[in-house]
């Protein structure tokens, strides 16, 4: 019976987290490095991977890669603000996020190169900004081959200009604000209404009475179920673990106008 | 027998009771719902016009800008900072989004949107002008400046979809109706508006 429990909070958890097959919905593990048209090893991903997600606990600011073959008739521009919004990249209160996507050339298309910034990044760097990085740093490193060498350099150069301006409490409250409240009224609702229940299921199915390390665990399944299905406004993802150095803790909600440059080469 | 029938009466007098509370509560829990997507519209149409005085705020330098490198195309300049003039001065009542003032604005934006691509394609036969360091800069700002434009166009679209959802659906139609709340107009999609327009230079 436990189990069965178990089998269904965790598949409506799933259902609920994963229902929308979208590219624009955050992947069910949140990374900010997504190298879908593998252009990078895997020493240049995990080192691109721990720059980013070690300036991202440091500072709340995300700065998300991503590469693909198919830009699925979007615009790159378009395609990487959607991606952004879609996805949250940044923190909901600054909208410290930036988008870069990376298109490559092939025989038949050229290669194509965008930097998004997020509405709160804007101002640390201009469109004009962006359209100096991509032409003098990233094209030229790009016409020679030197693909993760582009995309490195331009990374190092927005987290140079972006410093400083937003620290890490942006992201400890991600999911604080006003929760603890709540997750206490579900706790107190789930012990009023749960335990005499699950008592009685449990008794009734194998004549004995479940244990109190049984009940917690079904209480604290419940609980991960409700923290990963209801993002803040319920539209965006929340990872859970946060805190260690290389670890990613989850996407935060941050927005996106339309701000930045692209460049085709 | 009359102490029964004074307890019923109270009984029936409190079920009312709490029934017209009930219905007064939701009432203002609805109301209040439809004032808050209200106000999302509004900062949704109030972002649609930051972004369209962005790209009239750009205007003036780069009608200067070609200025300095094309003399003999004056007319498409003239055209450009007309179209610029009438479409600043189309104003929006941000209250009353209805489809007759968005076409207004629509029309306006749309004349300077072309006057621009003209001056655009006049621009190819200068190459000195394209080379300049001023100009490119300006491309890049234009360039951010369009993809803004449909963000936030889209953007609006959304907010104004879920508020209209809300207010036209029973039972919140009839709080929309008693209060006076209307359905707010669209943006209508261009063709191509899907993807950011291009700006060629």
């Amino acid at each position: 019976m436990r189990r069965i429990l178990f089998i269904i909070t965790f598949l409506a958890a799933s259902v609920l987290s994963f229902a929308n097959d979208n590219i624009f919905s955050p992947p069910a593990v949140p990374t900010l490095v997504a190298d879908n048209a593998n252009v990078f090893t895997n020493n240049e991903r995990l080192e691109l991977e721990n720059k980013l997600n070690s300036f991202s606990n440091k500072t709340s600011t995300q700065i998300l890669v991503y590469t693909t073959t198919d830009l699925q008739g979007y615009d790159i521009a378009d395609f990487a603000q959607r991606l952004g919004e879609g996805w949250g990249i940044g923190q909901d209160d600054f909208d410290n996020g930036v988008v870069i996507v990376y298109k490559p050339k092939t025989d038949s298309t050229s290669g194509e190169v965008t930097i998004q910034t997020g509405y709160g990044i804007e101002p640390l760097i201009p469109d004009i900004t962006c359209k100096q990085i991509i032409e003098q740093e990233m094209i030229p490193s790009f016409r020679q081959g030197l693909v993760y060498e582009g995309i490195d350099n331009a990374v190092d150069i927005c987290i140079s200009l972006i410093k400083g301006e937003y620290s890490a409490n942006g992201n400890a409250d991600t999911t604080g604000e006003g929760s603890p409240i709540l997750g206490l009224a579900i706790l107190i609702a789930i012990i009023l209404m749960g335990y005499p229940i699950f008592g009685a299921i449990t008794k009734k199915t194998e004549g004995k009475k479940a244990t109190f390390g049984q009940y917690l665990i079904w209480v604290l399944a419940f609980i991960l179920n409700i923290l990963l299905s209801s993002g803040r406004g319920g539209s965006t993802y929340h990872g859970s673990s946060r805190g260690s150095s290389h670890g990613f803790g989850g996407y935060g909600g941050g927005h996106f106008g339309g701000g930045g440059a692209s460049g085709r080469w | 027998m009359k102490k029964k029938g004074c307890l019923i009466a109270g009984i029936a007098v409190g079920i009312i009771l709490i029934g017209i509370i009930s219905i007064v509560l939701w009432y203002i829990k609805t109301g209040n719902k439809i004032v808050r997507l209200d106000e999302g519209v509004s900062e949704s149409w109030a972002q649609v016009e930051n972004v369209y005085q962005r790209r009239a705020d750009l205007i003036p330098n780069l009608v200067a800008t070609v200025k300095g490198y094309a003399e003999h195309e004056s007319s498409t300049l003239t055209d450009v900072v007309e179209a610029r003039a009438k479409a600043t001065s189309v104003n929006v009542n941000p209250e009353k989004l209805d489809a007759a003032s968005l076409q207004q604005f629509e029309e306006a934006q749309g004349q300077l949107s072309s006057a621009l691509s003209r001056l655009m394609v006049v621009v190819e036969r200068y190459p000195d002008l394209k080379a300049s360091q001023n100009f490119s800069e300006l491309q890049a700002q234009l360039e951010g400046t369009e993809n803004r434009i449909s963000v936030e166009r889209r953007k609006f679209n959304e907010v104004a979809r879920e508020y209209n959802t809300y207010i036209r659906q029973f039972p919140a139609s009839i709080v929309a109706n008693s209060r006076g709340f209307e359905k707010k107009a669209y943006f209508e999609a261009q063709a191509g508006s899907e993807k950011a327009p291009e700006v060629q230079f």
